[in-house]
């Protein structure tokens, strides 16, 4: 069953925090939800973890309304992203929090409170600070102490706001890790906030992609990657970059070149965007195919090189990033031009209201006869 | 001047013209405060014991006086509590609510510093005193508010309003709700989020308003002096005592104001001492 989450609409004056959002997470899945700041992703937070109320909509789980529940009872486990420690609280009291403000008929012995904090305390890897206060734990131990003090109270989910902003990149990549591994252990169902695609991508079953309080696509983090659903979808998660396409007759038109697009359709479409991703500017094998493309600078970075090309009739520069041993087997460039071949091609029909309408992708090499006289041929990978 | 302290404590060895300055700045301060603080203080304790320590321990005794001290901290017994659960509300509402005329109640906790304590006593007169608006309807069913404890008390709470409050509220302000909301998604009520969380993190701040409240309403003159009536022995402070005893029994009343100092002095002893231990939970 899980939970429902039913066009949930939020305003703050005239600022759209949240715009018919609706999602279902089912038991023991781990979500998370990716945007920008002021996507929507920690208003919707706020309403899962009952601190904010929602205009409209609903939230049920197995059936339950959890909005008519008050924050207090509705066992939701919420580790802050700054953490919110008690500062004036040793970690033990911190985590042993939830349980000693029961009211004392469902208050566990203090016998018992002792042997679970300290059973959390083991699981988060924290045993021989039980005795520290917050001010003098690392970054990361403090966030497992908010960890242990959110599961200390059992709930049927936890939600993470921002897990890793507040920590250091090496400290960040080491617990991304662990916290899926300790997800894995646990099989509670888990909703987690942030900004860091690679964060989301490398985390997450399932990744819901916000935007300006809307949710742009939910799905697999490889089938957004491949397939993002939207304009935005493309730029944040794929690394899509707007090229100046056009398309007219059944066709693209794009540097002077044109493509058949037979599947797409016109209709209440009121503008075209065209998307390639960096991986997908490839170079071209003998010089003089392709497009001509002006070096700006290239930077070779773990294994990968990157360079910024410009591209005639482009202002923006283009991204593009190769394999290290791709670019040595081309041999490098001779006075800053390179030809390159664009692999894939994401094309988006959006209509007024800015929905999608239609969606392909197009492989320009694959066509088989390009109507403008071209050199396009396929590159071998 | 952010660029001047930094010359002066960062940029390796200051020039003379620095350290002259320097030194002029800090001698001048001190000097101003032994004329006008230091050196008075010491010649009120000076004259209480001028005519020896039997003189003063008599005037100490007199039954007006020992009237007049039970009756100071009777009022600050009751109006340091008053302002104390009056500050940690008004704190916790401007600090944790967005509501109508927040604007308007934080101007109005300011507003017993900036007005005068005889007009504060006068307003009270007016709404309490015998035909006043109030006073008219409280006198005929025995209830008399000034000149009687109430009426002091009343006065009193009045221009000590702000202190309390204007020490929470920026500390408040600066520590958010985060553990708030994390105590309240843990499952703790409302009271268990204050006495837990809350107060343990407020609490010298909260000690340090109070002291600072504790200290002025002891000490307040003006607006008691209006409601007071100066009964002696009934209605008289330890401050309007001293000023009574001023006009027929010079020693007496220096004797009788070095308590009321020393009182102070002791307050301000143990405010210091709180901010050189715990100076860290106070700024932040």
């Amino acid at each position: 069953m899980g939970i429902e989450i039913s066009r949930i609409r939020r305003q703050f004056g005239a600022f759209v925090a949240l715009d018919d959002v609706s999602l279902t997470i089912a038991d023991g899945e781990f979500v998370a939800v990716l945007g920008p700041s002021g996507s929507g992703k920690t208003s919707l937070l706020r309403i899962l973890a009952g601190l904010d109320q929602p205009d409209a909509g609903s939230v049920h789980r197995d059936g339950q309304d959890l909005l008519k529940l008050d924050a207090r009872r509705r066992g939701v486990g919420l580790v802050f992203q700054h953490y919110a420690l008690f500062p004036h609280m040793t970690v033990t009291q911190n985590v042993a929090f939830g349980l000693r403000v029961r009211p004392w008929r469902t208050r566990p012995k203090a016998s018992v409170i002792k042997a679970n904090v300290e059973a959390l305390l083991q699981r988060v890897e924290l045993e021989g600070l039980a005795h520290r206060y917050p001010s003098q734990l690392s970054g990361g131990q403090r966030q497992r102490v908010a960890l242990a003090r959110a599961l200390a109270i059992e709930p049927r989910l936890l939600l993470l706001d921002e897990p890793f902003g507040a920590l250091d990149a090496q400290v960040r990549v080491n617990l991304r890790n662990w916290l899926r591994e300790f997800h894995r252990s646990l099989g509670i169902t888990t909703l987690f906030v942030t900004h860091d695609q690679d964060e989301a991508l490398e985390m997450a079953d399932r990744v819901v992609v916000m935007n300006r309080g809307r949710i742009e696509q939910i799905g697999a983090p490889e089938q957004i990657y491949r397939q993002p659903a939207t304009p935005f979808a493309s730029r944040f998660i794929a690394r899509g970059q707007s090229l100046p396409g056009k398309v007219k007759a059944q066709h693209l038109h794009l540097f002077g070149r044109a493509w058949p697009l037979e599947d797409f359709s016109l209709d209440n479409v009121h503008d075209v965007s065209v998307h390639v991703r960096p991986e997908d500017i490839v170079l071209a094998s003998r010089q003089g195919e392709g497009l001509k493309a002006h070096v700006l600078n290239l930077r070779h970075v773990a294994g990968t090189v990157r360079a910024s090309l410009r591209l005639e009739g482009l202002d923006e520069p283009l991204e593009a990033e190769w394999s290290e041993r791709d670019w040595a087997r081309h041999g490098g460039i001779a006075d800053d031009t390179i030809d390159v071949h664009f692999h894939a091609l994401a094309i988006f029909g959006v209509d007024r209201e800015g929905h999608v309408r239609q969606r392909v992708t197009l492989h320009p090499s694959h066509v088989n006869s390009p109507v403008a006289v071209g050199p396009w041929r396929r590159i071998e990978a | 001047m952010a660029a001047v302290a930094a010359a002066i404590s960062i940029g390796g060895r200051p020039s003379w013209v620095m350290r002259t300055a320097r030194t002029l700045l800090v001698t001048g301060a001190i000097a101003v405060l032994a004329w006008l603080l230091v050196l008075p203080l010491l010649a009120i304790f000076a004259e209480a014991f001028r005519q020896g320590a039997a003189f003063y321990l008599d005037a100490i005794r007199q039954p007006d006086t020992i009237a007049a001290v039970r009756l100071t901290l009777t009022v600050a017994g009751i109006a340091v509590p008053l302002n104390l659960v009056f500050g940690l509300a008004a704190a916790w509402s401007m600090t944790h609510f967005d509501f109508r005329g927040k604007a308007l109640l934080g101007a109005l906790i300011d507003l017993p510093f900036s007005i005068s304590p005889v007009v504060a006593g006068m307003m009270l007169i007016l709404v309490y005193g015998k035909e006043g608006w109030l006073g008219r309807w409280l006198e005929p069913h025995g209830v008399q508010v000034i000149f009687a404890l109430p009426g002091l008390v009343l006065a009193t709470v009045l221009v000590t309003l702000p202190f309390v409050a204007r020490e929470l509220i920026p500390l408040m302000q600066a520590q958010g709700s985060d553990q708030e909301e994390a105590a309240l998604t843990l499952g703790a009520g409302g009271w268990q989020i204050f006495f837990r969380v809350t107060l343990p993190r407020v609490r010298w701040a909260l000690l340090y308003g109070v002291l600072l409240c504790n200290a002025r309403a002891m000490g307040e003159f003006g607006a008691v002096y209006v409601v007071s009536g100066h009964l002696r022995g009934v209605t008289n402070t330890l401050p309007l005592q001293v000023d009574q005893l001023y006009q027929e029994n010079f020693s007496a009343a220096f004797a009788v104001a070095s308590l009321l100092a020393l009182l102070t002095v002791l307050t301000l002893g143990i405010k210091r001492l709180m901010e050189w231990r715990h100076g860290d939970d106070l700024n932040h």
